[in-house]
């Protein structure tokens, strides 16, 4: 273990993971709360094209999908405001043909395309030093935004009348929220792939309102589980040799499975 | 005396649909308003047009001013709240999110004294009707407004709680001094209770004292043929 812990790129991993399983899964709280798991969903797989657009310009394929993604969300923010479609429609729109962009660039360039299956999938233990650097500040500056702006993002997601009579501002709290929401998925595409990222966004978070009893011990369990999930994944794909993207979620899932039917149980005594 | 709300020429339309239709009137400092008229009136367009949560043509001026100028000083309490209740948020948290310290402001630790202090652990999504209604007065309320406006507040309150609401609200408005501007289908209470009555149907039917403007022409007016079901005489008060 401690000689597994030594290798610079488990280091990497294991830094990118713990990092980004805090953000995800504490942005998680207000997807769950605002029912943006479609919008989450969507963002990750439009990111595609932004990939794309790097690796055929062989500018960064990350900092691309960033630039596109925070792009796209800001779009989605302003068409849901001017047009009188559905917001699950504009997703639903920008999200499929932002992925046929990404198929369509690709096809342009010859041959196998690791990068890009890296991309779909995720790979953890591929981050570059770069990448991290990306990951690391990226990350510590959307927490502090959002660890200085917790009341109001939380009153907004509860309701969007009390949040603006209590004098904030609804549309640009929503508009920062779609474009540090965008900018997170991104970075955890580096981890969990554009398919799986937003697992890690409902998982945990899903996981913790099972038995959570107040607003502080949801934070805590999500963020808790989040970790836990992360680390335990990564640990396991290294010494199952599977992708570690795939087994970060399904120890996810076995974990919501397993409190899920817990919780179940606990009802039915306190029923008896 | 001056009046703190003044409404112009009010008119909302959604698409094609006219809400509200060249509405005027003004309300009086510490007044208690019922805004009445059947499903569909503009009861709530009107609210959320005073508040600024809807575009609108026409003027509304609030001390004066712009309501986003005086936005500290009002209170709102939806129809609807619209979060999902089984999230787990205590009724402390919920408070706290508006104000970190509520029980060292007079209203707010009057009105969580009052009742919410012993509900304060319970999640929000496990309150009843009256309590989250409780719950969300006191939410309303701890920015000390000088404008309390309620939209259908009583939905989730039993028979039996509807008379203690109406004298929570009649104690904030004497004891206070709170303006309240409520949306009410219950005639009877309205009528034992509230200093002023606005009669909507799209239009202004009929505003002033209530005593005076709520007859029974002017609820055959808005409720037609069913008016003799709203009009109980609870207590023998209502026309």
């Amino acid at each position: 273990m401690i000689e597994l812990l030594q290798l610079p790129f488990m280091q990497r991993a294991l830094i990118a993971g713990v990092v980004l399983g805090v953000l995800l899964a504490y942005l998680g709280i207000f997807v769950t709360l605002r029912r943006m798991a479609f919008f989450s969903d969507g963002i990750a797989h439009a990111a595609l094209a932004g990939a794309a657009i790097g690796l055929l310009t062989r500018f960064s394929p990350l900092l691309s999908a960033l630039i596109f993604s925070m792009f796209l969300a800001g779009l989605i923010y302003w068409l849901e405001k001017k047009s009188s479609l559905s917001s699950d429609s504009i997703i639903g729109i920008l999200f499929t043909s932002g992925m046929a962009l990404g198929i369509i660039l690709i096809s342009l360039r010859r041959g196998y395309q690791p990068e890009l299956i890296g991309y779909l999938f995720g790979n953890i233990l591929a981050i570059r030093r770069q990448d991290l650097i990306l990951i690391v500040v990226l990350s510590l500056l959307i927490m502090a935004f959002i660890l200085s702006q917790k009341r109001k993002l939380t009153l907004l997601a509860l309701d969007r009348e009390m949040a603006y009579m209590a004098g904030i501002n609804p549309d640009f709290y929503q508009l920062l929220l779609y474009i540090m929401l965008a900018a997170a998925l991104v970075l955890g595409i580096r981890v969990l792939g554009i398919i799986l990222v937003s697992a890690i966004l409902i998982i945990p978070v899903s996981t913790a309102r099972l038995s959570s009893r107040s607003f502080k011990s949801l934070v805590l369990w999500t963020v808790l589980i989040s970790e836990g999930v992360m680390i335990g994944g990564l640990l396991l794909s290294y010494y199952l040799n599977l992708p570690s993207g795939a087994v970060i979620v399904l120890t996810g899932s076995t974990i919501f499975a397993l409190a899920f039917g817990a919780s179940g149980l606990r009802r039915r005594r306190q029923k008896k | 005396m001056n009046p703190i709300l003044e409404v112009n020429d009010l008119s909302v339309r959604f698409g094609n649909f006219p809400a509200l239709d060249h509405v005027s009137f003004t309300i009086e400092k510490q007044e208690i308003i019922a805004v009445i008229g059947p499903n569909g009136s503009g009861k709530t367009t009107l609210l959320k047009a005073i508040l600024g949560l809807i575009p609108y043509d026409g003027e509304i001026k609030i001390f004066g001013k712009n309501i986003q100028q005086v936005l500290p000083l009002l209170g709102y309490v939806p129809q609807h709240f619209a979060f999902d209740k089984t999230f787990p948020l205590t009724v402390e948290e919920f408070i706290n999110l508006t104000c970190r310290k509520p029980d060292k402001l007079p209203f707010g630790g009057a009105l969580l004294a009052a009742g919410m202090a012993a509900l304060k652990d319970k999640l929000i999504g496990e309150l009843s009707g009256g309590q989250l209604q409780r719950a969300l007065i006191a939410h309303a309320m701890l920015h000390q407004p000088k404008i309390l406006f309620l939209d259908e507040a009583t939905s989730g309150i039993d028979i039996e709680g509807l008379a203690d609401f109406y004298s929570t609200i009649q104690r904030l408005n004497r004891e206070h001094g709170v303006t309240v501007m409520m949306v009410s289908h219950e005639i009877s209470m309205v009528y034992k209770f509230t200093d002023r009555i606005i009669c909507l149907n799209r239009d202004l039917i009929s505003h002033g004292e209530t005593k005076t403007a709520l007859t029974k022409e002017v609820l055959k007016k808005l409720y037609g043929d069913t008016a003799d079901l709203k009009v109980h005489n609870h207590q023998g008060s209502a026309p």
